[in-house]
């Protein structure tokens, strides 16, 4: 995945080095353009690339999911281009299909778990003879398998997601859209879900990954961008943290203030919930951080320091648009 | 494309049959033993042996049945697709498929009218076996009608919103209601414009007074038909126009 500065002029067709997936200075406003409703997204572009997986990352709210779902066809732009294989989304997906989980996965509750990936697969398009081996072995590769006769609705803790999981790989796609599937994973199907990503590498197929977990997004993509109120704050390869780097990461809590953060710490990253990770090269600069950042009326309530391995790398990426 | 949906039609049908067919029974029986109460009709004065006005209350008791049912079923036609889909965000796992959904909600609202249908006939042939005899065909295009005209309707407003139930039980109460009280309303002076505001509504109580004709198997003059159809497939075509442009919620 590669910002559209880094990437060179956006191409059609599918013709941009391979490119898959495409998005060229997106906007999208909800409500009507007459009222002056915040922008859920704001100029955004990159591209994931045949063979790669691209991972998008921010705080809840960001605008990721909404940035997914232009991909996947069900949004279309205020304004901007997006673009699978050099065609509009919503025509791509009703000629080839997407591999697509959204952050709310929701079938059903009445029908069972075999039942719904079977109905899935026959819509998309899984030869008769072939349905229900492959709902099988998809009910087994996401762990669902002992649960194939349960109602959709008495699932309980992240099997929901593993049949979202299940219902988006149960036909071969060369589009893979994942929205939050590490949300609420046990430990066990985090596991499942690196090998799952791994196995779906393939030369032809793009995937692309929301997540607000970076450090787990670091660990499964190639490349991540980085959003923020709908705007791009950096892109870069996911590359493992430098042991060499100098400076530490902490993370700051407020209770008031956030809008302070950035003009104080340039490079901080939000991780939701009010918190921010921030860089600086010592203690000394901490505190003359946090005093500025009292001293224009943030309430604090956490400081605390962070591992820094994760953050540090994150941090080190290119910026974009700042 | 058109495969994958073919293939799929038999688990919307059975998703009608299991999901919607014993609800609109319910509510038929449950409507009809109501409007039954209230005219004070007993099971006594059904009995087939009681000679003319006996079999005529027979008659007229199975046409109650019918436009209760065939209002009830044209209702349901549009339940559980597009409103639902959105309103529980369904659609965003079914529309990652290689489907249109425009043909989705179109078959689905096709097959719930064949399953109307079908289940009128098996009612209305089990109602002839056991009690009285009635045109089969008769009681089959007039499930049909009211398909077109209030399953029409119930569709285009499910793709505007999800009260689409409530909405379509006021249009049609206040089309029958204007209809009921027309020569009130044009001894008051406002005929003229009670009969614009009929123009506008469902034509509901023209689907009413057809239904003797339906019953009894009668000639069907196609100029009486001409206003719902019109009406039914004029909802049916602006909904999938919507549709097209605006396949899901957001």
């Amino acid at each position: 995945m590669s910002t559209a500065s880094d990437a060179g002029p956006a191409g059609a067709g599918g013709s941009g080095a391979g490119a898959v997936i495409e998005l060229s200075h997106v906007s999208k406003a909800f409500g009507s353009p007459s009222t002056s409703s915040p922008r859920a997204l704001d100029d955004v572009s990159f591209r994931v690339a045949a063979g790669e997986v691209g991972g998008i990352s921010g705080p809840a709210g960001a605008g990721k999911s909404t940035l997914l779902a232009l991909v996947a066809g069900q949004l279309r732009p205020s304004s901007g281009s997006v673009r699978i294989d050099g065609i509009e989304p919503r025509r791509f997906v009703e000629r080839e299909g997407i591999a697509y989980l959204p952050q709310s996965m929701s079938l059903p509750g009445g029908w069972r778990v075999s039942d719904a990936l079977t109905r899935l697969a026959v819509l998309s398009g899984v030869r008769p003879t072939y349905t229900k081996y492959r709902v099988e072995a998809c009910l087994r590769e996401v762990g669902l398998y002992d649960d194939r006769r349960m109602r959709v609705r008495s699932l309980e803790g992240d099997a929901h997601v593993r049949l979202g999981l299940a219902q988006a790989i149960v036909a071969d796609r060369r589009v893979i859209v994942l929205d939050e599937p590490l949300e609420g994973m046990s430990a066990q199907s985090l596991e499942r879900l690196r090998d799952l990503i791994v196995r779906l590498r393939a030369f032809d197929r793009a995937v692309l990954i929301a997540s607000r977990d970076t450090a787990e997004l670091q660990r499964i993509t190639d490349r991540i961008t980085l959003i923020e109120r709908g705007r791009t704050r950096r892109a870069g390869a996911a590359r493992p943290a430098t042991p060499t780097d100098t400076e530490t990461v902490f993370h700051i809590t407020l209770h008031q203030g956030g809008e302070y953060v950035l003009a104080v710490f340039p490079t901080a990253i939000s991780l939701g919930r009010s918190t921010y990770a921030v860089r600086v090269s010592g203690f000394a600069a901490l505190n003359r951080g946090l005093r500025e950042l009292l001293d224009r009326g943030a309430l604090l309530a956490y400081v605390t320091p962070a591992h820094a391995a994760v953050e540090s790398s994150a941090l080190a990426m290119n910026e974009v648009g700042m | 494309m058109k495969g994958r949906l073919t293939a799929y039609a038999g688990y919307q049908l059975r998703d009608y049959f299991a999901t919607r067919a014993l609800p609109i029974v319910i509510a038929t029986a449950l409507a009809s033993w109501g409007f039954a109460a209230k005219r004070g009709v007993t099971l006594s004065d059904l009995d087939p042996t009681g000679g003319i006005d006996a079999r005529e209350r027979i008659q007229q008791a199975f046409e109650l049945l019918l436009v209760i049912f065939a209002f009830v079923a044209g209702a349901a036609a549009a339940q559980g697709l597009v409103s639902r889909h959105r309103s529980r965000e369904y659609d965003r796992v079914l529309f990652s498929r290689p489907i249109s959904p425009v043909r989705y909600y179109s078959q689905g609202f096709v097959l719930a009218g064949i399953g109307g249908v079908v289940l009128a006939t098996v009612g209305a042939e089990v109602y002839a076996v056991a009690v009285h005899p009635v045109s089969l065909p008769g009681v089959a295009g007039y499930v049909a009608l009211a398909w077109v005209l209030v399953g029409g309707l119930a569709f285009l407003l499910s793709v505007l919103t999800v009260f689409h139930l409530p909405l379509l039980a006021l249009v049609l109460a206040a089309d029958l209601a204007v209809d009921h009280y027309m020569t009130a309303l044009s001894r008051v002076g406002v005929g003229p414009v009670a009969a614009t505001v009929q123009y506008l509504l469902p034509p509901a109580h023209v689907l009413v007074a057809l239904r003797g004709v339906f019953a009894r198997g009668f000639l069907v003059d196609p100029r009486a038909l001409a206003w719902p159809v019109c009406y039914g497939v004029a909802c049916i075509v602006i909904a999938v126009v919507l549709l097209r442009r605006r396949p899901f919620r957001s």
